[in-house]
């Protein structure tokens, strides 16, 4: 009988069989895998089924990345398989918690190693030392692991060095379920073969050799072929012998229901305001003049995935709470990288994290969220940074640049040292545009001349500091481009919050009214009554905390709407905004 | 201009259409109902072949069949670099023959398997797959070999061939006749490189492989 | 009679078609395999047919003669192709009025082998969202990628789904233009293993193509698909129009056939589901609630 526990580590792969953007059909006691190697080395070892349709990945496109499916070119992040875009739905973020299901892995003797509940690590093999060994041809066949194994303990071969005759004397050095090593002596040359049998089915396997040592040259391709040519042999015997025998039924792996939520499509949940990740900075150094960076690395496990235009909180060592856009390109998620202004008037929050935060320090952030989606249905994209507001476009250009998408990078700053990022503007090649030293009339000049020449299906995206933004919004409307076509992140609400309405405000689903007096926000007035409800910045910017309305005139105090969707009166952003009528119904 | 006689899902039709597009060449094409139509047995198109296969071409008064053939052909006239069909280097020759012909054992395996699983023909599927593997464990193993060696394609030299060009499809179409290419990861790999030569096509049943440069 | 195999009575009652009449030689015997089971039928060339349970005394390639035939299996000519039944089929098929408008053209565009169960095949048909990933260029081109809302409903009294102001961007949308262009698309889903969409003609705008499947379930993972069409064009060789629906048909072929399960699960938490599937999802639900189980994975109860 096959053993079929799923705590036992596997080889399902040679390291050769991941090249450069290639995507490997791996096949593990009947679950399939697809298997690919992002461009910065890292082994993706994920169930070979796009959560969408069901559609194999293994026939899928690697990016170097991402991973694309076939299908209708879902995209799915390099590490956490996180799908970061759909596109059919341009516009929206896809929910993060659609996330492909991964497999641990291990690259250990020249094979990738995985299993579907691994305990412990990969074990060490006597004999066999990393970095020295040569890792031969696999060989895959139609019979089963036992009988492949026991077939195996009884292979003959020469010692490297003494590849001609057939007179070596082979010695089983042990062998258990799903592994064989033998040792071959002649005249002083000895060589060492530990074979891995990888049950790929009740009956199917494949035969993963690995060699003590590999010389070079002409040698090692000697080698290679001298194995091959006997495990050839012996393959034919296996399957000859496995088809006279009676063929088990295959196997039939289990496959994970996705989570109800994502069933039911529900807009993305996140709750309160919780810093649920706890990260080390890696790395401080200075992004431009008064910009400080900051990469992030998880403590444990993996970060989540993040989409272009997302932001993290940050909960800083001095009690505040802050949100900064992550810059990073697509499938770069070993980490996060932020870029922290230093603000003349800082309330203690960039000051904390340029003067306290320190290389080695611990964080707390929450979950990445992104209220700034970025559309790749455009013909052509427009990006306008303003300072620091580079940074949420900064992603976005990369995940453009990534696809071969057409965009342009109009980057405002005072003077060449204050452009953030250079290594990452720097890849951005023809694209990226600085404007250096413009004051507020010749900036609004330059922006006319950027948003003249608007075409149906292009795209505008806009971050920087708010009366830049407000001008340039404007500007946007007076050349003829319709607000869907705008989009904008402001870093903060400057508008001077009036609190002093007081009003009902009933909650439809939850079948409750509550009282919000003046001086109280309508998400203080919900969590008191014990209703979560996601929220980030807290001063009407990010958009997290937004509301449908039902029933009522909002009263709308934040920068995170735009002027149709105000005028709507269908969305509020619960952190500031109030309302006018003495009730408001919202869907929640 | 060259005229070639075409059906879109023959992978015999698709190797001209590829091979020309690499090389750059317009042509124009008239349509083949091979099926269900069957316009390749009917009395015009025997005149052009009497042995009723796709594809034909017609250059400049030529007319000429069989696939490998017309590679041979299309690759010594119109390719300047000499190197699909290096004409000069007789080892070489002998290889891509080797090869071509060892493409028209796919044909007669892999592909007739699709064409019973898709279009009905009636043929022993089982012994038709079995050959298909038998080819493809050879063909697996050669290129398997070749990576060791640092060579890409099929035949010796920095270049691809013609050869590449006769064995591509119907190894690309195998699976619609249920020959699965999980246990040959040499030739995966080697597909992914044929996807990437300048000039590269599809037909219907193969996707075209993402960047090979970072963008 | 002897037990089918399949053990679906709805599917069992089901009307299912078995060959374009216009491609069957009049007056011998044909075999296909339907529901796991092996079917003979043949014509007498006056658009009448006749379908039985494959016996050997009238084997494939036989002359035929209809004395011969004492227990036949309900038989319809219908769309231009023979439909039977292993059960008690409707007397009536699902009605595609245009078919009857003298001005069509009306084809086979082909019958082709795929290895996926009907309902997949049939929720891939009524798909937009990969246009441009796998009709690349033709049905779709990145970056038009969205699919905008349409809208779905069950019409009750036909007991059919509906998808209504579908729309999709497409490149050279008509033969008189290069500019792309969103194309309207109407979906009808009247069986659970066909399914008609109606389309913007290219050289008429007031009026709509109209492409059909019609699936016949060999078993629950193997499939024959009929393409009918009934297009307005008169410009174009029948093997030209054909060529076209051969070409996007050849595209989907190797998505479907890597699809997994094969089967189509109908449990909702098997897969997840976007707004754009809003059709796809009331194609499951209408399955679930029919009771099909044959070429699906139920949902647990």
């Amino acid at each position: 009988m096959l053993d079929t526990a799923k705590t036992r580590w596997h080889p399902i792969a040679a390291s050769y069989d991941l090249p450069f953007r290639h995507v490997f059909h791996a096949q593990l006691l009947g679950r399939e895998f697809a298997v690919w190697r992002a461009d910065d080395g890292y082994v993706n070892i994920w169930e070979n089924r796009c959560l969408h349709r069901g559609v194999r990945l293994s026939i899928g496109i690697n990016d170097g990345r991402e991973l694309k499916c076939q299908y209708h070119g879902w995209r799915y992040s390099n590490r956490t398989a996180g799908c970061t875009y759909i596109p059919a739905h341009p516009a929206d973020a896809p929910a993060r918690t659609i996330t492909n299901r991964t497999f641990a892995g291990v690259e250990r003797y020249g094979l990738v190693w995985s299993a579907e509940e691994p305990h412990g690590r990969v074990p060490d093999v006597a004999g066999l030392r990393e970095g020295e060994q040569l890792a031969l041809r696999g060989i895959p066949l139609n019979a089963p692991a036992d009988a492949v194994v026991s077939a195996l303990t009884g292979y003959r071969f020469q010692p490297n060095g003494r590849l001609q005759g057939n007179t070596a004397n082979v010695s089983l050095e042990g062998s258990d379920t799903f592994s064989v090593a033998l040792r071959a002596y002649e005249e002083g040359a000895e060589t060492l073969v530990v074979f891995f049998v990888q049950p790929v089915d009740s009956s199917r396997s494949v035969i993963r050799g690995v060699l003590d040592a590999g010389p070079q040259g002409a040698e090692r391709l000697a080698i290679l072929r001298h194995h091959n040519e006997r495990l050839s042999k012996l393959r034919e015997i296996a399957e000859r012998e496995a088809q006279a025998a009676p063929q088990p039924a295959p196997l039939e792996p289990v496959i994970e229901r996705v989570s109800p939520e994502l069933a039911e499509m529900p807009e993305m949940t996140a709750h309160g305001r919780k810093a649920t990740i706890r990260v080390t900075v890696a790395r401080k150094w200075l992004a431009a003049d008064g910009i400080a960076a900051f990469e992030l690395r998880p403590v444990q496990g993996l970060l989540p995935t993040f989409q272009p235009g997302a932001h993290i909180d940050v909960h800083m060592p001095n009690g505040l709470v802050r949100q900064y856009s992550i810059t990073n390109g697509p499938g770069e998620s070993d980490s996060y990288v932020i870029g922290v202004k230093l603000e003349r008037d800082s309330m203690g929050g960039s000051l904390c994290m340029h003067e306290t935060v320190r290389e080695g320090d611990l964080l707390a952030i929450s979950e990445p969220r992104n209220n700034f989606p970025l559309r790749r249905d455009a013909v052509r994209t427009i990006f306008v940074a303003g300072g620091i507001g580079v940074t949420p476009l900064l992603a976005m250009a990369q995940a453009l640049k990534n696809q071969n998408l057409d965009y342009e990078f109009h980057y405002f700053a005072q003077n060449q040292e204050q452009l953030a990022f250079p290594e990452k503007t720097a890849l951005l090649g023809e694209a990226l545009k600085p404007h250096l030293g413009f004051l507020p009339e010749t900036t609004a000049a330059k922006l006319k001349e950027i948003l003249s020449g608007y075409r149906p299906d292009m795209h505008v995206y806009l971050c920087g500091p708010g009366p830049m933004l407000e001008a340039a919004r404007r500007i946007a409307a007076d050349l003829g481009w319709p607000e869907t076509a705008v989009h904008f992140e402001y870093f903060k609400n400057t508008n001077t919050i009036d609190d002093s309405s007081s009003f009902e405000v009933a909650l439809a689903r939850s079948c409750v009214t509550l009282q919000v007096t003046a001086g109280k926000t309508i998400l203080e007035t919900m969590r008191e009554a014990g209703i979560d409800m996601p929220s980030s910045c807290e001063q009407g910017a990010c958009g997290t905390c937004l509301a449908t309305v039902i029933e009522g005139e909002p009263d709308h105090q934040d920068v995170y709407l735009n002027d149709a969707e105000r005028k709507s009166g269908t969305k509020i952003m619960t952190c500031v905004s109030r309302a006018r009528s003495a009730r408001l119904v919202l869907d929640l | 201009m060259i005229t070639l006689y075409d059906y879109e899902l023959s992978g015999n039709c698709y190797k001209l259409r590829l091979l020309m597009s690499m090389l750059g060449i317009e042509y124009n094409t008239v349509p083949v109902d091979f099926y269900p139509g069957r316009e390749h047995k009917s009395d015009w198109f025997l005149r052009l072949n009497p042995l009723g296969q796709l594809p034909v071409i017609e250059d400049d008064g030529l007319v000429l069949r069989d696939a490998q053939a017309i590679l041979v052909y299309l690759a010594s006239k119109y390719d300047p670099s000499g190197t699909w069909y290096p004409r000069s280097d007789p080892a070489l020759l002998g290889e891509i023959s080797q090869w071509l012909a060892f493409a028209d054992g796919i044909t007669g395996t892999a592909s007739a398997a699709r064409l019973h699983d898709g279009l009905f023909y009636d043929l022993d599927v089982e012994s038709a797959r079995a050959g298909a593997h038998r080819l493809f464990r050879i063909l697996d193993e050669h290129l398997w070999f070749g990576e060791q060696e640092r060579r890409d394609w099929i035949c010796s030299g920095q270049h691809p061939t013609v050869a590449d060009i006769a064995c591509f499809p119907y190894v690309m179409l195998s699976e619609e006749g249920g020959v699965s290419r999980q246990d040959y990861p040499a030739i995966r790999r080697w597909c992914d490189r044929v996807k990437r030569i300048k000039g590269f096509t599809v037909m219907s049943g193969i996707f075209p492989a993402g960047p090979a440069r970072a963008a | 009679m002897t037990p089918t195999k399949c053990q679906d009575q709805v599917v069992l009652d089901l009307w299912h078609p078995l060959a374009a009449l216009a491609e069957v030689p009049a007056g011998f015997v044909q075999e296909t395999v339907l529901l796991e089971e092996r079917v003979s039928y043949a014509t007498d060339g006056g658009g009448n047919a006749a379908v039985w349970l494959s016996r050997p005394d009238l084997v494939a390639g036989c002359p035929f003669e209809p004395g011969a035939l004492t227990r036949a299996l309900p038989a319809k000519v219908a769309y231009g192709y023979i439909w039977t039944s292993l059960g008690t089929p409707p007397t009536e098929l699902f009605f595609i009025p245009e078919y009857a408008e003298p001005d069509r053209r009306r084809l086979n565009a082909a019958t082709v082998g795929v290895n996926v169960s009907a309902p997949r095949a049939i929720e891939n048909f009524l798909d937009m969202g990969h246009f441009p990933y796998v009709h690349t260029d033709i049905l779709g081109a990145e970056p038009h990628t969205e699919v905008k809302e349409y809208d779905v409903e069950l019409s009750v009294e036909r007991d059919e789904i509906v998808a209504t102001r579908c729309r999709f961007f497409q490149p050279k949308a008509s033969t008189a233009s290069t500019e792309g262009a969103d194309v309207e698309y109407i979906y009808r889903v009247p069986h659970p293993y066909c399914s008609i969409l109606y389309k913007s003609s290219p050289v008429d705008e007031t009026r709509l193509d109209v492409i059909a499947v019609f699936l016949q379930p060999m078993d629950q993972e193997h499939i024959r698909a009929h393409m009918m069409l009934c297009v307005l064009d008169d410009e174009n060789e029948d093997k030209v129009i054909k060529r076209f629906q051969q070409t996007i048909f050849g595209q989907d072929k190797p998505i479907l056939e890597n699809q997994f399960p094969k089967r189509l699960p109908l449990d909702p938490r098997a897969e997840t589901p976007i707004r754009a599937d809003k059709s796809a999802i009331a194609y499951r639900r209408w399955l679930s609630q029919k009771g099909v189980t044959y070429g699906v994975i139920p949902a647990a109860t």
